[in-house]
C-alpha cells in the first residue's frame, strides 16, 4: 500500500454510520461505506446526483481512488468542492435561514422526481458558496420506501422552521437560540415562546403548536405502551407530498416585520462629507489592491454594516464575508445581495466582540469564529471607537485580536472629537486617556508594521494598512 | 408490520403528529391541484400550444428541476 498522509475525521462528521468526511494533507474527502453502498448507487443511478448537481442545489464532487479511504470500510470516497468559508445557521439572517430551508425542501422535490428522499435535513447540511445556499452532505439521500413518513420531519421543524416563526412573530434577534440549541430549537420551548396569534395560523398550529403538544405525549413511549406504535406509521407518498407544499407554503409565509433597528439605519449618520467619503473610498481602494498585490484574496469587513466598503473589496478581487453585529443589518446586506446577484460577498451574523465559540461535541463539532477565520485582511472602519468606547476593550486588546485573524489590516482611527465618538460618550464619563492616535498607534506597532498611513480628507480620522509582523 | 430506518432520531410523536398533518393537508393538497390542472388543460386547448406534461398532480415550484426530462 501506498504511504498516505494521516487522514483526520471532521469533528462534526460523527453521527451517520453511511459515511463521514476528513481531511487528507488538506484536502477534504467524503468516505462512503458499505452500509451505504445500495443507496449511493441508486443515487447515482437514478440521476438525482448529477440533477442536483447540475442545479446548483449540492456541491460539486469528484471521484477518488478508494484506496483515500480514512477507515475501513469503504465503498467509494469522494472529493467534494471546498465552501470558502464554513458558517454557522445562527450567524445567518432571517432570509439566509429562510433560503436555506427552501433549498432543502427544493432538494427533497428533486430527490421524490428520482424515486428518492431525503435522511435529514439539519441546517449544517446547507453551507454558503457564492453567496448562495448549497447543500454540502452529499450522503443525505436514500431511496424511497412506499409508505415510509417523511423521517426529518422532526429536524425540519427543529432546524428551520421554530427559529424562522421565532424570528417572524417575536423577534429577529430569536435566531441566537440557535447558539444554544445548536441541534434544533426544542419545539416546546418554540411553541411557549411564539405570541398566541401564531395558534391561529395553519402552519405555524400544525408544525409547531401541534407538533410540540405531541412530543410531549408521546415522550414516554415504548413500542409495548402506544396504541400506534411510531415506528409503523405509514404515509402515502401523495400525503407525503402535501405535508411537504404545506410545510413550504409555511416557510414561504414568514416575513420579518419590516422595522429597522439602529444599525440598519446607521448608514446615513455617519459624519463624513460628500469629499470625506470620495476620499475613504478612495483610499481603501488603494490599500486593498496593495494587499491583493501581495496575493490576497479573502476579505472579512468587519462592521460591515450596509456593505459599501464590502463592494469596494468585492471589486478589488476579494471574496468577502460581511460580518456585522446586527441582524437588521446583515439581512438588509443580505436582501440588497441577493437581489443585485453579487456572489463574492457572504454577509455573516457575528459580534467581533463576542465570537461566536466552539460548540457541540468537546467544544470541536463546531469550529469557533477565530478558528474559522481565514482572510487575508481585515478591512475594521469605523470600527475601533464601538469596540473601544462602545464596549471599553483596551487597544492592545483590539490589535491582539486583529493580529490573531489576520496578516493584514484595513483599519480606519476616529479621534475622540469626532461626533459618532462623542455620540458614544455623550452618556458617560469619558474613561479613556488612552484613546488617542499615539496609543492606537503604539498598540497595533507592537504587532503589525504600518505600510501606509493616510488621512481621510475634510476629516479628522485616520486609515492604516498595516501588516503583522511575523 | 414495517420499520423506519433511520440514523436521526424522528421523534415518536413527530412521526404520529405528521400523519395527521398530512391527512388534513392533502384535502386542500388535491382540491388545489385538481382546479389547477383543470385550468391549465382549458388554458391549452383554445390556443393550441404545445402540449408538454400536462394532468400531473406535482405542483408547478421553483423547485422543478431544468434536468428532469419527464
Amino acid at each position: 500500500m501506498i504511504d498516505r498522509p494521516a487522514a483526520e475525521r471532521e469533528p462534526g462528521s460523527y453521527r451517520d454510520p453511511s459515511g463521514f468526511v476528513f481531511r487528507r494533507d488538506g484536502v477534504l474527502y467524503r468516505q462512503v461505506n458499505a452500509v451505504f453502498a445500495d443507496d449511493w448507487a441508486a443515487f447515482e443511478s437514478s440521476g438525482l446526483h448529477a440533477a442536483l448537481v447540475a442545479a446548483g442545489v449540492l456541491i460539486a464532487d469528484h471521484p477518488v481512488p478508494v484506496d483515500l479511504a480514512s477507515e475501513a470500510g469503504a465503498v467509494t470516497v469522494i472529493r467534494p468542492d471546498e465552501i470558502e468559508f464554513i458558517s454557522h445557521p445562527f450567524e445567518w439572517s432571517f432570509s439566509q435561514l429562510k433560503d436555506a430551508a427552501l433549498l432543502t425542501l427544493r432538494a427533497q422535490a428533486m430527490a421524490e422526481e428520482h424515486g428518492m428522499t431525503l435522511r435529514d435535513a439539519s441546517a449544517y447540511n446547507v453551507q454558503f458558496h457564492r453567496a448562495r445556499p448549497i447543500l454540502i452532505d452529499t450522503l443525505s439521500f436514500e431511496r424511497e420506501r412506499a409508505g415510509e413518513p417523511w423521517k426529518p420531519y422532526r429536524q425540519f421543524c427543529e432546524h428551520f422552521l421554530a427559529p424562522l416563526a421565532l424570528m417572524a412573530h417575536r423577534d429577529g434577534r430569536m435566531g441566537q437560540l440557535l447558539r444554544t440549541w445548536f441541534d434544533g430549537i426544542p419545539l416546546d420551548l418554540a411553541s411557549e415562546l411564539l405570541p398566541r396569534r401564531t395558534r391561529f395560523s395553519p402552519g405555524l398550529a400544525a408544525h409547531v403548536h401541534l407538533h410540540a403538544r405531541a412530543q410531549r405525549r408521546h415522550a414516554g413511549d415504548t413500542d409495548a405502551s402506544t396504541r400506534t406504535a411510531p415506528k409503523s406509521v405509514t404515509m402515502s407518498d401523495s400525503r407525503r407530498k402535501a405535508l411537504l407544499d404545506h410545510l413550504r407554503r409555511t416557510v414561504e409565509g414568514l416575513h420579518l416585520p419590516a422595522h429597522g433597528t439602529q444599525w440598519a439605519d446607521y448608514a446615513d449618520q455617519t459624519s463624513y462629507s460628500a469629499a470625506g467619503t470620495a476620499s475613504k473610498e478612495a483610499i481603501v481602494q488603494r490599500m486593498l489592491e496593495a494587499v491583493a498585490a501581495e496575493g490576497g484574496r479573502q476579505a472579512w469587513d468587519v462592521g460591515a454594516n450596509t456593505g459599501r466598503y464590502s463592494a469596494i473589496a468585492a471589486a478589488a478581487g476579494f471574496e468577502v464575508i460581511a460580518v456585522d453585529g446586527d441582524w437588521a443589518a446583515v439581512e438588509r446586506d443580505y436582501l440588497a445581495l441577493r437581489a443585485a446577484g453579487e456572489t463574492r460577498i457572504m454577509p455573516l451574523l457575528a459580534d467581533i466582540a463576542d465570537p461566536p465559540p466552539g460548540i457541540g461535541w468537546a467544544n470541536t463539532e463546531r469550529a469557533s469564529l477565530l478558528q474559522r477565520a481565514n482572510a487575508d485582511v481585515a478591512l475594521s472602519l469605523a470600527l475601533v471607537h464601538h469596540l473601544a468606547i462602545g464596549r471599553n476593550v483596551p487597544l492592545p486588546m483590539i490589535a491582539e485580536l486583529h493580529a490573531r485573524l489576520v496578516p493584514h489590516v484595513i483599519i480606519e482611527w476616529v479621534p475622540r472629537e469626532d461626533t459618532m465618538v462623542q455620540h458614544l460618550l455623550s452618556a458617560r464619563e469619558d474613561v479613556f486617556p488612552g484613546y488617542t492616535l499615539e496609543g492606537f498607534r503604539a498598540a497595533f506597532e507592537a504587532r503589525f508594521e504600518i505600510v501606509e498611513e493616510a488621512p481621510i480628507e475634510d476629516s479628522r480620522r485616520v486609515l492604516f494598512h498595516m501588516r503583522r509582523r511575523d | 408490520m414495517r420499520l423506519v430506518f433511520a440514523y436521526i432520531d424522528p421523534g415518536a410523536g413527530s412521526l404520529i403528529i405528521q400523519a395527521l398533518i398530512a391527512a388534513v393537508v392533502s384535502v386542500p393538497f388535491f382540491f388545489r391541484n385538481a382546479i389547477r390542472s383543470t385550468i391549465g388543460r382549458l388554458r391549452r386547448r383554445p390556443s393550441g400550444g404545445p402540449g408538454g406534461a400536462s394532468g400531473s398532480i406535482t405542483p408547478e415550484d421553483s423547485g422543478a428541476t431544468p434536468t428532469d426530462a419527464e
